[in-house]
């Protein structure tokens, strides 16, 4: 073989070990890649259900409902102040810890909260309010949310403007006062297929339930020009926007809410 | 042959840059406990001479000692592993070994060939990576009087010292001299480049308890005037400036307010 076309072949065998490995790596089907998630009930969306000690000690899984809880507090309350990861089965949240006043405990504590009594660890007949097991526990609660502004997807509701429009007010703290920062930056982000129009993100709606730092800078690091990897199909593998936007937040099925100018 | 090896060191830079491109992710870190906030592993040579790793915790520390103490007056480095200490250091009264001897501080001996009774049960009070070990402290015991903070290892370390909850000793003997002190109680506030964001409320107070002046002056900051050193929120989370600290054990990054005080107007 000519050393030319030796060299050449070589760097094939490269690329397309790159390939290869960027393929494997990424776990998905190429066909795969730009799927949405099949839609989940309503009342389900965002529901989920905790197991990493529950059945290893004899208790059914935990269930928990986002949509019960953005109700009445913002993401901050638990996923800043009471420590909360943004991974399921990923925080240790232990019995004795509850008891403590950490995670869950540090409002179900049978005591009053908000002129509400909270259920706890201290009260043996209320066990199944949470070791249920069942993702959709809560589902007649959901009807009270039939008065706030609708959207077409995830739960079905509008929680932004539900906000905005007074409807409901969130706490956005536990004990901690949140940062006053006055971050009011609209960021427009270019796609990169030509066809499609930009994505608007605003900062403003994001920290009304947000702290900085559950964003920053472990999902978007803060460096300029850097988000050349962040695209779709890493979105909906579950980075980046995909953290909430999946699971929790508005589901990526609504495009125009992100890509204003798509026409659908 | 040469040109084989060129054209498989490609395949594998190709491999390599596939690699870095995934490796950079988009999603939350997992938060450590609070028990291992502040752990870190020294293993410069522990493991090429048989033993376990080091393991670390700074909150067992911290609650007798300042940061100046070991990190200026013994010379630990500020990154695990960069000091690289040996066993023969220790025996000599250095780094860990400075406290930790016969008559020394610690009430037990580090790295030495004497008394070798409670081998290997004293090694592994160090020596303890990948093993279980019953600590004469425990984390959750230990600190329970401890005034609480939210993040990190959840406890406020200022205030534990500024209420006498813990009581800090700033000498070693042998090692430390004592000197004068320099007083500087100048709070710096500080004007963030991005529009919104609070100023910054910087107090020297606060850091010349458990810093003196050494730990950060000059080679963190040159602290010569306010505004020689320039940096950035990016190199803050890379882990300098006030990363070389905030981030690994004192209290994390994450607490924006607890530095962005000033409410813009």
């Amino acid at each position: 073989m000519p050393y030319k076309t030796r060299i050449l072949t070589l760097l094939i065998i490269a690329g397309a070990a790159a390939a290869f490995t960027l393929y494997v790596l990424g776990g998905r089907e190429a066909s795969a890649k730009y799927d949405i998630p099949k839609a989940l009930p309503p009342e389900e969306y965002g529901n989920i259900v905790i197991d990493r000690l529950s059945t290893k000690n004899g208790e059914k899984p935990v269930s928990f409902s986002h949509w019960i809880h953005r109700k009445k507090h913002t993401c901050r309350v638990c996923h800043t102040e009471l420590e909360f990861n943004m991974k399921t089965n990923t925080t240790e949240i232990t019995e004795a810890a509850n008891r403590q006043g950490k995670f869950c405990g540090a409002c179900h504590n049978g005591k009053e909260h908000d002129g509400v009594q909270m259920f706890g660890h201290t009260d043996k007949t209320q066990c199944s309010k949470c070791h249920n097991g069942n993702r959709s526990a809560g589902k007649d609660k959901f009807k009270e949310l039939a008065n706030l502004p609708k959207n077409k997807y995830g739960n079905g509701v509008d929680w932004s403007r539900a906000v905005e429009q007074g409807l409901i007010k969130p706490q956005h703290r536990h004990t901690d006062k949140p940062l006053e920062a006055d971050i009011d930056k609209t960021l427009k982000l270019e796609a990169e297929w030509f066809s499609i129009p930009p994505a608007i993100f605003p900062h403003k709606s994001h920290t009304a339930w947000l702290d900085c730092s559950n964003c920053h800078p472990d999902i978007f690091n803060i460096k300029k020009r850097t988000t050349k990897h962040f695209v779709m199909s890493r979105l909906l593998a579950g980075e980046f926007c995909g953290v909430c936007h999946l699971a929790v937040a508005f589901p990526m099925d609504d495009c125009k809410r992100c890509h204003p100018a798509v026409v659908k | 042959m040469k040109k084989y090896a060129v054209a498989v060191s490609f395949l594998f830079l190709a491999v390599l840059i596939s690699f870095s491109a995934l490796a950079q992710t988009g999603v939350k870190k997992k938060r450590p406990r609070p028990q291992d906030y502040g752990k870190v592993v020294l293993n410069a040579f522990s493991e090429k001479a048989g033993l376990s790793g080091v393991v670390f915790n700074h909150w067992l520390h911290r609650s007798k000692f300042t940061c100046r103490l070991c990190h200026i007056d013994i010379g630990f480095g500020m990154k695990a592993g960069s000091t690289g200490i040996r066993a023969a250091d220790n025996m000599k009264g250095y780094y860990c070994g400075a406290c930790h001897k016969a008559g020394g501080k610690a009430n037990f001996e580090a790295c030495t060939k004497k008394n070798n009774s409670d081998y290997p049960k004293r090694c592994d009070r160090c020596h303890s990576l990948g093993k279980v070990v019953a600590f004469e402290y425990e984390f959750s015991a230990y600190t329970a009087k401890f005034p609480k903070e939210r993040y990190g290892s959840g406890i406020d370390w200022e205030k534990a010292e500024a209420d006498g909850t813990i009581k800090l000793s700033d000498f070693v003997e042998g090692l430390s001299i004592k000197k004068q002190q320099l007083t500087q109680s100048k709070e710096l506030e500080l004007v963030p480049k991005v529009e919104g964001m609070p100023d910054i409320i910087f107090s020297h107070t606060k850091h010349t308890v458990w810093n003196g002046c050494a730990v950060c002056h000059p080679d963190i900051f040159v602290g010569v005037k306010k505004g020689t050193t320039k940096y950035t929120m990016v190199e803050i989370f890379e882990g300098k400036y006030c990363g070389a600290c905030h981030g690994n054990v004192a209290f994390p990054l994450m607490d924006c307010q607890r530095c962005h005080t000033k409410h813009v107007s």
